[in-house]
């Protein structure tokens, strides 16, 4: 059982010397030494400034990090152990770190900060990346004040964002989420949120630890949970997310991540199947952004990768996809680069009939996520190309476009989700 | 009983504060005196106080409740004679009690014959005994104390045609400590209450004495000369004899009233009071700990006075501003309960009638390092009245019975300097001296046992303190060592029972024992002292190696 060897005996004294609190923050490192020094220290000015009588604590997960993480971390800390009179402090603030090994497994970081909220009792609690370097004192207040005025019990986070950044979660993601789950979340895979102390305690108590132990995508259960359970979800714009260069080598780990962590929800939350049309999600603070600098982008390797993947995998894509889908892509695959276009219909069509065939298990589950990879690249070229030069409202209609087909699809993946392909 | 000859019999001393007037009447005229006061001794003595701070009862207009003095010399005719103090004086010294009366040194009553001279003419020779100016523009940037009341350290005088300096209200014209006639009427007005008797003086309002240009008039160094000479003299010719001062300071400001151990005996620790009340309801000791570790040594002859609330408002200078709005908003929501820059309210209402934290707080006073202050009324728990202005409603009479005015006075009810607590809660029919006594649980009787306790416990009065800090930030926990004793106090600030593990390695092979039922704990090892705590629960340990 996971809470055996993650809640040892030391966070549980740790624990014990924080007593209750009305605001818990939780920041999961492995190895962020760079990073997470900055963050802490950002966390506690927005704490300080925001919410000085509120009883605080951070609360830091370690998967076993062999740099200075924990320490920089611990270092946010203010108490009258320092010896040095903190005028700007009302409180103590504890900042207490716990190692539970295993690398950087973010559900096991995210048990452990559910753990600590739950036995806490917290009336709000938020999550924030370790990497987030761009992170402001104001995101405390933007993401725990409509949780913890008892307004919302979810708060993810909308951004200023590239137009070619998260391309998964544009494509995917999002709207197959807000197809299945009818709320138009637009970061259902969020690295920084908020949730209310009873959303905390519920999500806590969930079986999906055990599931998906040493495994990540744990934030988009997290989400799914809190739709699929009627909470109350807002977002709230936090600015800029800084543009990460991700090696190609990246795509199939995040796949799994993401997209394996999706399919397998359907499993878990069937009631998908009677959701209808998605709602939208209140956003505060601002609205989503999208920025438009020129981007160098190696389309022509996408369009590669798709044909050679195409033409590799099929005899793996024959057990996963249909017949006619099969035939599709294979055209598509022959067909030249200025021609080339992965039209939002046959992309949503590949995509449920790969989720049905990993709720089926027809193959190995892992190689069929891999197996989408290539796809998925074969889409990007699409994506890239029909936004090259379009402005922020042009790339979010194209977006709103592709929501509107997983939506209307849906009823698609219904009827092939126990049937024959 | 013999007073303690001990020349530092201040700092094992636990001090009552009370006010003649709101003790007890004894002549039927609805107002407290002496011998009322003299009646109530057997009183003071069971509950085990050693010490008595009056407050002012020279004659005076009592437009600042005494604070404003008419006459240096003797007794307003509300409190009795001079014999009738005299009487009082050597019954509370036979009765092992010493008394403390207040010497309100920087300013008079407008009403004072060397007022009434000052300004009669420019040329007067006492002229030069107030600080006069043409103009109200002098000593620029001096805050204002009673911001309530007051928009300006100047008054304007309609007979002399000037402005005079007053930094409390405009009608207590402040002395002129640079004019040597000063000093010596009031070292001699000292000196002729030393010589009736009295132990000591608590100095009202030292920092303000002296004012120079450029400056915020407070805390000066010629202010210094000025208690050093005093304290000469007193040591001198009244060896024994104490000065305790009135400075509400940052503890680095107050250090220097200390001096070499040649100034003031002991000074109140203001700034550590608000920050007792800020660590209870934060359920944080962070605001205690670092006061007091900011807190400098001061010479071993002379002490802290530590108090919870005395007749003043709960004085909220000496906090930050984020500090101030917190406790404003904590303890004094109902803004009629706000005066000056402080809170007019007693100290069970404050702790809305908590037994546990009264005790808790209370455990604090008489453990922290200083010489304790109790304030009249306090030990039983009695109530405030917000809407008898100014500070008056912690002034209101001794509730002694549930009788006629709470066994006052035999005066009728309307007469009364003051009106009784009349509500159900904090009534004099449901709070007074006499229920209590009848009760072995009685909030009178845990005062007089922890009184006791503490007073046979030297280290409290003498000691040093280490503070242990806990990861636990809401338990408070200190050693007090003096000589071969040494005392733990564990304090759980908090509203819910906590665990707490105190790392007490240094004193390893000592068992506790825990003070007030001498029941002995486990000896201590290598492994952290793991304690489980109440909600409000304090312990005092004695440490003994066996």
């Amino acid at each position: 059982m996971p809470e055996e060897s993650i809640l040892s005996d030391d966070f549980i004294r740790e624990l014990m010397n924080v007593g209750e609190v009305d605001i818990l923050v939780g920041v999961p490192t492995y190895n962020d030494a760079a990073t997470v020094g900055q963050v802490v220290q950002a966390i506690r000015a927005g704490l300080l400034k925001y919410f000085p009588r509120k009883r605080a604590a951070i609360i830091n997960p370690d998967g076993g990090s062999r740099d200075a993480t924990q320490d920089l971390v611990r270092a946010a800390s203010i108490s009258d152990m320092q010896h040095a009179s903190n005028p700007q402090a009302l409180r103590t603030l504890h900042s207490i770190s716990t190692t539970y090994g295993g690398g950087a497994a973010t559900s096991r970081g995210l048990y452990a900060i559910l753990a600590a909220a739950d036995l806490l009792h917290c009336a709000a609690c938020t999550v924030i990346s370790p990497s987030s370097i761009n992170i402001d004192p104001e995101w405390i207040p933007r993401l725990l004040q409509p949780v913890s005025q008892g307004e919302f019990d979810l708060v993810t986070p909308v951004y200023r964002r590239h137009k070619f950044d998260g391309l998964l979660v544009r494509n995917l993601v999002y709207p197959m989420t807000r197809a299945l789950y009818a709320k138009q979340v637009r970061e259902p895979y969020p690295s920084e949120f908020a949730l209310s102390g009873s959303l905390a305690s519920h999500l806590f108590s969930l079986n999906l630890w055990t599931q998906h132990e040493g495994r990540d995508g744990a934030e988009l259960c997290l989400t799914i949970s809190a739709i699929t359970g009627g909470y109350k979800i807002a977002q709230a714009f936090l600015g800029t997310k800084p543009r990460v260069d991700h090696a190609p080598s990246d795509l199939v780990a995040a796949m799994r991540e993401g997209v394996g962590t999706l399919f397998s929800s359907l499993e878990e939350y069937p009631n998908w199947m009677a959701s209808t049309t998605s709602q939208t999600v209140p956003t505060l603070w601002g609205e989503p952004e999208v920025m438009l600098e020129p981007l160098r982008v190696n389309r022509k390797r996408l369009y590669e990768l798709f044909r050679s993947g195409v033409a590799e995998l099929e005899p793996i894509l024959t057990s996963i996809v249909s017949t006619s889908t099969l035939e599709h892509l294979q055209h598509l695959a022959t067909v030249p680069e200025q021609e080339f276009c992965y039209s939002n219909e046959l992309w949503v069509k590949t995509v449920y009939e790969f989720a049905a065939s990993y709720h089926k298990a027809v193959i190995n589950r892992d190689h069929i996520i891999q197996a989408l990879a290539p796809l998925y690249r074969g889409k990007t070229y699409t994506f890239l190309v029909e936004n090259r030069d379009a402005p922020g409202d042009e790339v979010e209609r194209h977006v709103e476009e592709l929501c509107g087909v997983f939506e209307h699809m849906k009823p698609y993946l219904g009827e092939i989700w126990n049937g024959g392909k | 009983m013999p007073l303690s000859q001990d020349p530092l019999w201040y700092k094992n001393a636990v001090i009552y504060q009370v006010h003649v007037r709101g003790f007890q009447d004894s002549s039927g005229d609805g107002i407290g005196d002496f011998n009322g006061l003299a009646q109530r001794l057997d009183y003071l003595q069971s509950l085990g106080i050693d010490t008595l701070w009056m407050m002012p009862f020279f004659p005076s207009p009592l437009r600042d409740d005494g604070y404003d003095i008419s006459d240096y010399r003797s007794v307003h005719p509300n409190y009795g004679t001079l014999d009738d103090f005299k009487h009082f004086l050597d019954a509370a010294h036979d009765r092992g009690i010493r008394v403390l009366i207040e010497m309100v040194l920087n300013h008079t009553s407008d009403q004072h014959p060397w007022f009434q001279e000052s300004r009669s003419s420019l040329n007067n020779p006492k002229r030069d005994w107030y600080v006069w100016s043409e103009t109200d523009t002098r000593y620029r940037g001096t805050r204002i104390i009673f911001l309530d009341t007051e928009l300006s350290n100047w008054a304007w005088d309609p007979v002399s045609k000037q402005y005079y300096w007053h930094r409390f209200f405009s009608h207590q014209p402040d002395l002129n400590y640079d004019n040597p006639a000063v000093r010596e009427e009031m070292w001699e007005i000292m000196r002729f209450w030393l010589r009736m008797g009295v132990d000591g003086f608590r100095l009202d309002a030292v920092p303000y004495l002296i004012e120079r240009e450029g400056t915020n008039c407070e805390n000066l160094p010629e202010t210094h000369v000025v208690i050093k000479d005093y304290r000469a003299r007193l040591d001198r010719e009244f060896p024994g004899k104490m000065f305790l001062a009135e400075a509400n300071q940052w503890p680095e400001d107050l250090r220097p009233y200390f001096a070499n151990g040649d100034e003031f005996h002991m000074a109140f620790h203001f700034p550590l009071m608000p920050r007792m009340f800020m660590g209870l309801k934060l359920e944080d000791r962070k605001p205690i700990t670092e006061i007091l570790q900011r807190t400098p040594e001061i010479p071993a002859t002379c002490q802290w006075c530590l108090f919870l609330r005395n007749h003043d408002e709960l004085t909220l200078e000496m906090v930050t501003d984020m500090e101030r709005d917190y406790m404003y908003d904590e303890y004094a929501r109902d803004r009629s309960m706000r005066i000056n820059l402080g809170i007019r309210r007693r100290l069970a209402p404050l702790l809305d009638n908590d037994r546990r934290r009264i005790e808790l707080m209370n455990g604090m006073l008489m453990s922290l390092p200083g010489t304790p202050i109790v304030y009249y009324g306090d030990e039983i728990g009695m109530g405030d009245n917000v809407n008898l202005g100014d500070r008056n409603g912690v002034r209101t009479p001794m509730q002694w019975d549930g009788g006629w005015n709470g066994g006052f006075s035999t005066a009728d009810p309307e007469k009364l300097y003051s009106p009784l607590m009349l509500n159900p809660v904090y009534g004099f029919q449901a709070v007074n001296v006499s229920s209590q006594k009848r009760f072995e649980h009685s909030l009178l009787s845990w005062m007089k046992r922890i009184i006791s306790v503490r007073k046979s416990t030297p280290a409290f009065g003498r000691g040093s303190i280490e503070f242990l800090y806990p990861a636990n930030h809401r338990v408070l926990a200190y050693v007090r060592r003096f000589e071969k004793e040494t005392i733990l106090v564990v304090n759980n600030l908090s509203s819910a029972a906590q665990a707490v593990e105190l790392d007490l390695r240094q004193f390893k092979g000592n068992i506790l024992i825990e003070l007030f039922g001498r029941n002995i704990f486990p000896r201590i090892g290598e492994m952290p002292y793991l304690l489980t705590m109440g909600p409000y629960q304090f312990y005092w340990f004695r440490l003994r190696k066996i």
